[in-house]
């Protein structure tokens, strides 16, 4: 089997986001559970690198047989993307807006408690 | 053992004065946290007799938990018992709660709605089964009733519980802390009183889909 410079790169890549993964598994960051969800995810990444005609099998299960329909699930991909950071940055928000809050609230109820004793 | 009780509202008026007083006999402390009702909910409370926090905007029941937490903690107490505000639980079953954590063979204890014979919606066993397989999903930890508000914290638990998640995910977030710190899990069956008023507080099915989606999502991100 010859491998392409994309066959070696790409496998090498998901090898170092699974080890990151387990990584902060041993950092009590993450649980086994979720690291093993991403070591699938990986994982399918790099078995598709590593065995392109795999895609065969999801082109027939997809439809996915010419150009237009390739060009279309790319940007139907990058919308995915695009769709994927912003719900990760009003999550993100959304934490912020809750911490204010609850900083608030704990401050007042402290001064309320002063004013009481 | 020193026990407060966490109440996290929104727009109860009608139920919170009634579950503070039915709570009292069984802890020290009541913290109701308001969260940002529009309604008499926090004077309902305090004439009641709880000690009430109030936040400025509505920001969900995980979110109003954790504040409730962070709270009770400065006080140091032995047991954290979170419940809801809508009256289903019944605070006779705190003293059932506490036992394990008294027993020190538990971090958290779980109440079980399904564990007894208790008269709940069908559609509502259905919904708990779905937010118990999600739970699994993202946590790899099976609870028989991974979104019942009702639950207590030994002094372990409450001090390790760092809550993220503002909605209905903290149930399932609750699960994921107690995977990820080694928490002993204890599930004890309690009873519950559904009402129609209940029934109308609880999340809706577009809610639930929303809170599905945002647990797996974040399972993801983590």
């Amino acid at each position: 089997m010859i491998l392409t410079p994309y066959q070696l790169v790409v496998p090498l890549i998901c090898f170092v986001a699974i080890a990151y993964a387990w990584s902060l598994v041993f950092r009590h960051k993450k649980t086994i559970w979720e690291a093993m969800l991403w070591t699938v995810f990986w994982g399918f990444i790099a078995a598709i690198a590593l065995f392109p005609q795999v895609t065969m099998y999801l082109t027939a299960v997809t439809g996915i047989k010419n150009r237009e329909n390739a060009v279309f699930i790319t940007f139907f991909g990058i919308l995915f993307f695009i769709v994927f950071y912003i719900v990760m940055r009003l999550e993100a928000l959304e934490q912020r807006q809750t911490r204010i809050v609850r900083k608030l609230t704990l401050k007042n109820a402290d001064n309320d408690a002063d004013e009481e004793s | 053992m020193r026990i407060t009780a966490v109440i996290p509202a929104f727009n109860e008026e009608q139920r919170i004065a009634d579950v503070v007083r039915a709570a009292q006999p069984y802890v020290q402390t009541i913290i109701v946290v308001d969260d940002g009702s529009e309604d008499q909910t926090a004077e309902q409370a305090r004439a009641a007799g709880a000690h009430v926090i109030r936040h400025i905007e509505n920001c969900g029941a995980g979110a109003a938990t954790m504040t409730g937490i962070e709270a009770a903690r400065k006080n140091n107490p032995d047991v954290i018992v979170t419940l809801d505000a809508d009256g289903q639980h019944n605070p006779e079953d705190i003293l059932l709660l506490v036992t394990p954590l008294k027993e020190r063979s538990a971090d958290v204890v779980f109440a079980n709605r399904f564990g007894q014979r208790n008269r709940i919606p069908f559609i509502r066993r259905i919904a708990n089964g779905v937010g118990n397989i999600i739970t699994f999903c993202a946590t790899g930890r099976w609870v028989a009733d991974s979104q019942c508000g009702f639950k207590a914290f030994g002094s372990k638990a409450m001090h390790q519980l760092d809550l993220k998640m503002s909605g209905f995910e903290f149930c399932t977030e609750i699960v994921r802390e107690s995977v990820q710190h080694k928490w002993r899990i204890v599930q004890v069956p309690t009873k519950v009183l559904y009402s129609e008023y209940t029934l109308a507080k609880g999340q809706s099915f577009a809610g639930g889909i929303r809170t599905a989606l945002k647990i797996l999502l974040r399972s993801f991100l983590r």
